[in-house]
């Protein structure tokens, strides 16, 4: 266990802050994530993949429930998204640009990703790896929220494809 | 997307599997699939295929070295789970004898009801018991060997315990008979068999004295029919009080 921490621990917090948002509570997420494999070892299943894959998606877990549990966001209202929409038109549209830097992965779903268009690509990158909702990446690319979630369905139908 | 659960198509359950893992769905959601996940084998399969396509995605996320109390934090908090893992397990089935509280809140107020109840029998009787021990050794009368003894510690009963295995005929019996000092006669106590240790309650009978005589008579088998003594002594001894 020792051995997980000091190999991953780092790059679970990297995981857990950029959802969670605050060095605090990344680590008590981290922790937390320790607790649960540590106590349900025994219920792991290697059938199911990797234990290193596991601690990763718990710990993921966690943090999305906990950001989740406690958004006391506003729901962005019909009124609203057109007031969005206009300003993101405004603005120079951050639709267009990759906000991630993906290309110099390697691995599947980074050239599965390529087919996606660069927002599309942007959203799905935004609910993974920052854990946004569909509202929070609305408002962060100032795209409709209905527009976010078909978007976001679609794509993951071609990812799906893709991947097999 | 609040659909039943019966009647989802494949696609269905792939889409619900792919937006729980992307972790787009609002949190009620997210309570939902969690719980169906345990009954619902297709969504668990479709679930896991998703983490393992989407896991790579976790790269993108700069690391960032922990403190150097998180570690500790989870050592400790490790440990004390460790403590309770007997209990952690036994609470996932509900029916374990061993986390009822009512059973064990039960034995332990039985328990100790027991131990006041048998401390206070022991503080009263201690003072009765001692003084009436009595010890009786009984011999042949022909050599002095030792056949049988008497314990008397309880003074509700006495004990003939046998030392050797006493030659009996076939065709007789050994009988038990005892008489204190101040008796007209001795009292049957009844028949013995040779080899076994013989109880013997004082109910009907007054408390042993001291020199109180025992013996042993050969009768026939369904023991004396005058109530008195009739055959050969075969051991015979007298109490001696031990302090």
């Amino acid at each position: 266990m020792q051995d997980l921490y000091q190999q991953e621990s780092a790059r679970l917090l990297g995981v857990a802050k950029r959802i969670a948002r605050d060095n605090a509570l990344a680590e008590d997420i981290v922790h937390d994530a320790f607790i649960k494999i540590w106590t349900r070892a025994a219920s792991f299943d290697p059938a199911r993949g990797s234990a290193r894959g596991w601690i990763f998606i718990v710990t993921r877990h966690l943090a999305l429930n906990f950001m989740r549990d406690n958004a006391r966001e506003v729901q962005v209202s019909e009124h609203s998204e057109m007031a969005l929409h206009d300003l993101a038109s405004m603005q120079t549209s951050s639709g267009n640009v990759d906000s991630f830097d993906y290309r110099a992965r390697s691995g599947r779903i980074y050239v599965c990703l390529e087919q996606l268009e660069p927002a599309r690509r942007n959203c799905i990158l935004h609910a993974y790896v920052d854990g946004y909702s569909h509202s929070q990446i609305s408002q962060k690319l100032g795209t409709p929220l209905g527009t976010v979630k078909a978007w976001i369905k679609r794509s993951l139908v071609v990812l799906r494809e893709c991947m097999g | 997307m609040t659909r039943s659960p019966e009647g989802e198509s494949p696609d269905n359950i792939d889409e619900l599997a792919s937006e729980y893992v992307l972790g787009t769905l609002p949190a009620e959601q997210r309570i939902k699939i969690k719980k169906r996940l345990a009954q619902d084998a297709d969504l668990q399969t479709a679930v896991d295929a998703w983490e393992q396509r989407l896991l790579a995605l976790t790269e993108l996320a700069e690391p960032q070295p922990p403190s150097a109390l998180l570690w500790r934090r989870i050592e400790r908090s490790v440990n004390s789970t460790d403590r309770r893992a007997s209990g952690v397990a036994a609470t996932a089935k509900p029916t374990s004898w061993w986390n009822l509280l009512p059973l064990w809140r039960g034995l332990a107020g039985t328990s100790l009801v027991a131990t006041l109840l048998l401390g206070s029998i022991l503080l009263t009787r201690t003072a009765v018991v001692n003084p009436t021990t009595y010890l009786v050794v009984l011999v042949a009368p022909q050599n002095q060997a030792p056949g049988w003894v008497i314990q008397a510690s309880n003074p509700r009963e006495i004990q003939l315990i046998p030392l050797e295995v006493a030659q009996v005929p076939a065709d007789k019996v050994l009988q038990f008979w005892t008489k204190a000092d101040g008796w007209q006669a001795p009292v049957s106590l009844g028949l013995v068999k040779p080899g076994q240790t013989f109880s013997v309650p004082l109910d009907n009978l007054p408390p042993l004295e001291p020199n109180q005589l025992f013996e042993l008579t050969l009768e026939n088998p369904n023991g004396s029919q005058t109530g008195k003594p009739t055959g050969p002594i075969q051991f015979i001894g007298r109490a001696v009080k031990v302090i």
